[in-house]
């Protein structure tokens, strides 16, 4: 029962944010851009408070879609960019630890826009990280 | 045709589930019985099982009822299933877990060899645990494929009611027979899914076809102990639209949906039925949540839906997690 609890207790942790006026973006797919700069592919970015643009690629066999995010983010909050079959390929939560079970999803943020171009040559190496 | 099917079918399960217990007392061979093959029993057996256990069935009430057979059936399941995502891969990681459970309960009349009316009564329950896994393709932001394994462990017991005048026609030893079965169940499937929105209205349909094979163990009676191949095919659309109904600031969807689900290898004796279609309509509630901080789980919904088919009818209320 304390072993069941204990491992309970750590599903869900409170998001470990950088301290000073940031917020945290999690995605379940690459950010390549950020506030207009291009990065290296990323899924986890302490990114300033007030608004940001970000680029995140959703990929298909097909098609790469390129959605733009833009938003104010808060300090000391996380977000998270993740597929839910919504009206776009990608949407943007607030992220907020609810208890140790389970965490919530709120106020969804469309991107601008997805725009689509055929499928990068690249194949992307691997490194599985389920989330 | 079919009911004599049947009821030499149930006569031979009988015959063969009685006879260790006491041969000597038992004719040696049931007139007509010869037709029958083993299969017929086994097929009647698994049908059951995996109607009630195959992955994308949820939970419904089917009566059968023709001329000489009435019959009930229920099935339930509580489970979920999700995709996961693996970064720096396109396709993504498929997982389910369910709990499935379903009853039966058979009444079929039938008239002797000897010109005697006589009736069957079986009762059939199973329980069972399923867990998939598989791999989401996405072809472009409409489009999936989606192949999936799924494994089930299913418990299976068994009650035959033998009308006491058959039991006294034939110098039957009992007129009750109980029978358990353990089984493993391997489901391949492969899904087809398109989703597309309409302004604020979502269009969503699926197609599955599942490669099902049964290993069956039982200590009791050796014609379950075997192992079968099946297969099925499903199709399903849905369509869903706003509301202007919200609980604790989330939003609920209605839908409308239709499935239609074939049984393609079984043989329509084993159950009366080997294909339905079910309408209704749901409420879903976008309460999106994250449990474990692992998966997401976008709605949970009720739906109430109305099943027809050939000689099969009935409904299907419930809920829904998706």
């Amino acid at each position: 029962m304390v072993g069941c609890c204990l491992v309970l207790s750590a599903c869900v942790q409170a998001p470990v944010i950088k301290e000073g006026d940031y917020a945290l973006l999690k995605s379940n797919y690459p950010v390549v851009s950020i506030n207009g700069t291009e990065t290296e592919p990323a899924y986890r970015l302490d990114i300033p408070a007030g608004e940001n643009t970000l680029v995140i690629v959703y990929d298909t066999y097909r098609f790469d879609y390129y959605c733009t995010f833009t938003w104010k983010a808060e300090a000391g909050t996380a977000y998270e960019v993740t597929d839910q079959y919504n009206k776009y390929p990608l949407t943007l939560y607030r992220w907020v630890r609810t208890n140790s079970v389970w965490a919530s999803r709120l106020d969804p943020i469309d991107p601008q826009d997805c725009s689509s171009e055929p499928r990068r040559s690249k194949t992307p190496e691997q490194t599985d990280d389920s989330q | 045709m079919k009911a004599v099917v049947t009821i030499h079918l149930l006569l031979l399960m009988l015959y063969v589930s009685i006879t260790p217990v006491d041969a000597a007392s038992v004719t040696p061979a049931l007139p007509g019985l010869s037709t029958i093959s083993e299969a017929d029993i086994r097929e009647y057996a698994i049908a059951f099982v995996n109607m009630s256990t195959s992955p994308g069935l949820e939970g419904a009430t089917l009566t059968v009822d023709n001329d000489r057979r009435q019959s009930d059936q229920w099935r339930s399941s509580l489970g979920f299933n999700a995709e996961f995502t693996l970064k720096n891969h396109i396709f993504n990681g498929y997982w389910g877990m369910a709990i499935v459970g379903g009853r039966l309960e058979d009444t079929i009349e039938l008239i002797a060899d000897n010109g005697n009316p006589v009736a069957l009564n079986i009762t059939r329950d199973v329980v069972g645990l399923r867990g998939s896994l598989g791999l989401s393709f996405p072809i472009d932001k409409y489009f999936k494929l989606r192949p999936f394994l799924s494994f089930i462990v299913s418990d299976l017991q068994g009650d035959l009611i033998l009308d006491d005048q058959l039991v006294q026609d034939y110098n039957l030893p009992t007129n009750r027979v109980k029978t358990t079965a353990q089984m493993w169940s391997g489901v391949g499937t492969l899904e087809a899914l398109y989703n597309r929105w309409y302004g604020n209205y979502q269009l969503k349909v699926s197609a599955q076809y599942q490669l099902n094979y049964t290993d069956s163990f039982s200590e009791e009676n050796p014609i379950l102990d075997t192992a079968v191949w099946n297969q099925a095919a499903q199709f399903n659309v849905m369509f869903t639209g706003p509301t202007r109904l919200s609980s604790a600031a989330r939003p609920w969807r209605w839908n409308t949906y239709a499935s239609y689900v074939n049984f393609l290898s079984t043989n329509k004796t084993a159950l009366g039925y080997d294909s339905y279609l079910e309408v209704g309509v749901g409420l879903d509630w976008e309460m999106n949540i994250k449990p474990f901080d692992w998966f997401g789980w976008q709605y949970l919904g009720i739906k109430a839906g109305v099943i027809g088919g050939e000689n099969i009818e009935g409904y299907s209320v419930g809920l829904t997690a998706r």
